[in-house]
């Protein structure tokens, strides 16, 4: 038995422990010091991020800083800072800090603007508040209070009395709703994070380069996207005005959808946008290319004939018809695998190869290079060679594949933040306290209150109402 | 290029002889200086306006898409804020700050070498108009006046730059303003309000500022979703907003707590103009990113 009483009581002691930890971290985060050090530890660590370039290959940033520098760089990350622990770690304390913070400001304020009418109050607190004014009017107390009443409610104001015999004290407010500005705001940025963590999680980015009558399966979606057309719109003076691209959605074999993108304008399909990234000529495809018979023992070849991609071509003049079935805009042949390749995307080579038919038979798949012509013979054993002698690329168009599911909880966070704004610094929580008293042959109106901001508006409405519960005399 | 030119050169002379005459005021407590002063400001602000208008024109699209017509758009905007506050609170020896300021950056914009001023056409990323409008504006044949998220964004990250400079104006006459309180006694600081005003209006043009760059930084972000994909990818000009949004999201809550008040949120003011000096200026010249047009 006492064994157990010991365990018991041991246990109460962790938990009591735990619980003053508990509170510890509790009391540390509800603090508004910890926000502005967070805020301007935020501010300044930022500055690093911008003044070291991020998410550059290491060989740049050795070359910049030397080796003693990158490895600094490095072990703190700051060549991608903010994705970095530490600088996810001040985002957490801060948005700790703003859940702790509204959980220990919220309810009381909550409560207290739902019970806020107090018309019966002592009347020396009218005397604390710097808005502060004693004034008599010449006319009986109930009349004055009628005066008061309709004075406040010409400014919007909500009023209570209570009294009589002489003696009236009222209350009077404004704006309620201002103080819940600073909440949603606090709220929205929330929303703003979540967003960002849900979109760093569930989303992705990706680029195709898409050739001109070429299509791209989109990953783990049931659609195609294809590309029709690309084309870029200038102006007079040449400068470039718009990359657009004509593009089709595909989906269960049909066409469902076509829409022109362009930058500024992507295409939006089942969560999928598509934009307009980049642009360029196909490394390994063309559309068609120009060709001539050339005889061995003549200098000059003959007419150009053009080859489309892909597609059987007579050849007039000989028995012969060709196919173009490959490009290499920078030819480079690997030995070990036996494969052509293209060295860059740049035509500092171009090659193209070709399928040359006599009649029905495959007679020989040459490579022709349009710098190099007659290098190699086009058919083996023949009068008859081939020359490359211009061709037309086949353009692509670059798109940026882009899904962020948490971007439209960003975009919702944003609007409350709007109307968080719109409360916080626009609407504005005014009270006042009024005491009408009778004073013989006159009354004498005392009056006092408060406003969370802006205290230029509350002195001049003060005013404004002052003038009106004195002056109207006699109606 | 010539009547933006010229308009430009009016409004040069004007905002010097407004801020010599307000200056006046402040030093001569001359009421007729005052006025006098607040007309000229008036003139200026058209004569500014002008500017923005025949740079459109010449341009065929909203004036906000290089440094010098963003710096005309900034001190517009600014001479606008200041003359609200003071229709509003009738306190004339504060503008002799404010359009120090403004002719301080009408000298800094005509000093901008000439490719920051050339009129250009917008490249592909800038041109974006808002469908709806161009909708609403078709059936007139108007529909190439159509706005966008570039212009939106321009137009309200520079009202938030316009509040910013003119708490800046504001925190430095509270500092010396503050001072002088201290030591009592006559002083040349009389001309302006007391100090608890003054720290109340710098406050107060925060509050038209922040809210403003914040609606300013979201359209960005909506814009940048647009045409990059992205709606933040955290380049130097985007994370020097967020920085200059840390700085006076930090001088809103000093107000709230004690202790930080008057001094401490001055300097944080301060610290908060020269984050957005850096991040108008210095980041178009020294650091690289999506925004080095403007």
């Amino acid at each position: 038995m006492p064994e157990k009483a010991k365990e018991a009581a041991g246990e109460a002691q962790i938990k009591a422990r735990w619980r003053a930890a508990g509170s510890k971290v509790w009391y540390f985060f509800n603090s508004l010091k910890l926000t502005l050090s967070i805020l301007i530890t935020l501010a300044i660590v930022s500055i690093f991020g911008t003044v070291v370039e991020q998410n550059l290959p290491i060989e740049d940033y050795l070359s910049n800083y030397g080796e003693k520098w990158t490895k600094a760089i490095l072990y703190l990350r700051l060549n991608d800072m903010y994705h970095s622990y530490w600088f996810t770690a001040l985002l957490a304390m801060l948005a700790t800090n703003i859940i702790v913070c509204t959980f220990e400001r919220f309810p009381p304020k909550w409560k207290s603007l739902l019970n806020h009418k107090s018309e019966k109050f002592d009347s020396k607190l009218i005397e604390k508040f710097t808005n502060h004014q004693t004034f008599s009017v010449a006319a009986a107390p109930d009349a004055v209070k009628e005066r008061v009443v309709s004075a406040f409610k010409k400014k919007r104001y909500g009023i209570i009395s209570s009294g009589g015999d002489g003696e009236w004290r009222l209350y009077a407010w404004k704006g309620r709703i201002g103080r819940l500005g600073s909440d949603m705001t606090h709220i929205s940025l929330l929303l703003i994070l979540l967003g960002a963590i849900v979109g760093s999680f569930a989303g992705y980015k990706d680029f195709r380069a898409i050739f001109v009558g070429g299509d791209v399966t989109v990953p783990n979606e049931g659609f195609k996207l294809k590309l029709d057309k690309f084309w870029i719109d200038y102006y007079d003076s040449g400068q470039i005005k718009q990359y657009n691209s004509l593009v089709t959605v595909i989906e269960g074999g049909k066409e469902v959808l076509q829409k022109q993108i362009w930058v500024n304008e992507p295409l939006y399909y089942k969560g999928i946008r598509f934009y307009q990234s980049s642009y360029g000529t196909a490394w390994n495809r063309v559309e068609e290319a120009q060709v001539a018979l050339k005889l061995k023992n003549r200098d000059n070849p003959g007419d150009p004939v053009a080859v489309k991609w892909q597609e059987l071509k007579a050849m007039p003049g000989s028995p012969y018809s060709v196919k173009l079935v490959s490009y290499s805009a920078d030819f480079a042949y690997d030995e070990k695998t036996n494969t052509v390749f293209s060295k860059s995307a740049e035509a500092n080579n171009p090659a193209v190869q070709l399928e040359i038919y006599n009649g029905e038979k495959l007679v020989s798949t040459p490579w022709l290079f349009l710098k190099y012509p007659g290098i190699f013979p086009a058919i083996p054993n023949s009068d008859v060679d081939m020359v490359f002698l211009d061709f037309r690329g086949t353009m692509y168009s670059g798109l940026s594949i882009n899904k962020d599911p948490g971007t439209n909880i960003v975009w919702a966070g944003t609007i409350v933040m709007g109307f968080g704004f719109i409360l916080a610094f626009f609407v504005y929580h005014r009270r006042v306290w009024i005491i009408v008293r009778n004073t013989g042959r006159s009354s004498e109106v005392k009056l006092g209150g408060t406003i969370n901001k802006n205290n230029f508006v509350f002195e001049k409405e003060l005013k404004e109402i002052v003038e009106a519960v004195s002056a109207s005399k006699g109606e | 290029m010539i009547l933006s030119l010229v308009f430009f050169t009016f409004s040069f002379a004007f905002y010097f002889i407004t801020a010599v005459l307000y200056m006046g005021h402040w030093i001569f407590r001359k009421k007729w200086l005052g006025q006098t002063a607040t007309a000229f400001a008036f003139v200026a602000l058209m004569s500014t306006t002008m500017v923005l208008v025949a740079r459109a024109g010449e341009s065929g699209h909203a004036p906000f898409s290089n440094l010098y017509e963003s710096m005309v758009l900034f001190i517009w905007a600014t001479n606008a804020g200041y003359l609200l506050m003071e229709f509003k609170h009738k306190f004339k020896a504060i503008g002799a700050v404010v359009m120090t300021i403004e002719l301080l950056s009408m000298l800094a914009a005509s000093l901008l070498p000439y490719r920051f001023k050339s009129v250009e056409p917008l490249n592909p990323a800038l041109q974006n108009k808002w469908h709806w409008m161009m909708d609403l504006l078709s059936p007139w044949g108007f529909e190439k006046y159509a706005i966008g998220w570039l212009d939106f964004h321009v137009f309200t990250t520079f009202i938030g730059y316009a509040g910013f400079a003119i708490a800046f104006g504001l925190s430095l006459i509270y500092l010396v303003k503050n001072r002088s309180e201290q030591k009592g006694g006559r002083s040349i600081m009389d001309a302006f309000p007391d100090a608890k005003t003054i720290d109340e209006l710098s406050y107060r043009s925060i509050a038209w500022g922040f809210p403003f760059l914040a609606v300013g930084i979201v359209s960005g972000a909506v814009w940048a979703n647009y045409a990059w994909g992205s709606y933040w990818s955290w380049d130097p000009k985007e994370t020097w907003s967020l920085i200059t949004w840390f700085i006076y999201a930090a001088y809103l809550h000093a107000r709230v707590t004690r202790g930080w008040r008057g001094k401490r949120a001055a300097y944080l003011s301060i610290a908060g103009f020269l984050a957005v000096v850096f991040l108008y200026w210095g980041v178009s010249f020294v650091l690289p990113g999506l925004h080095a047009y403007a």
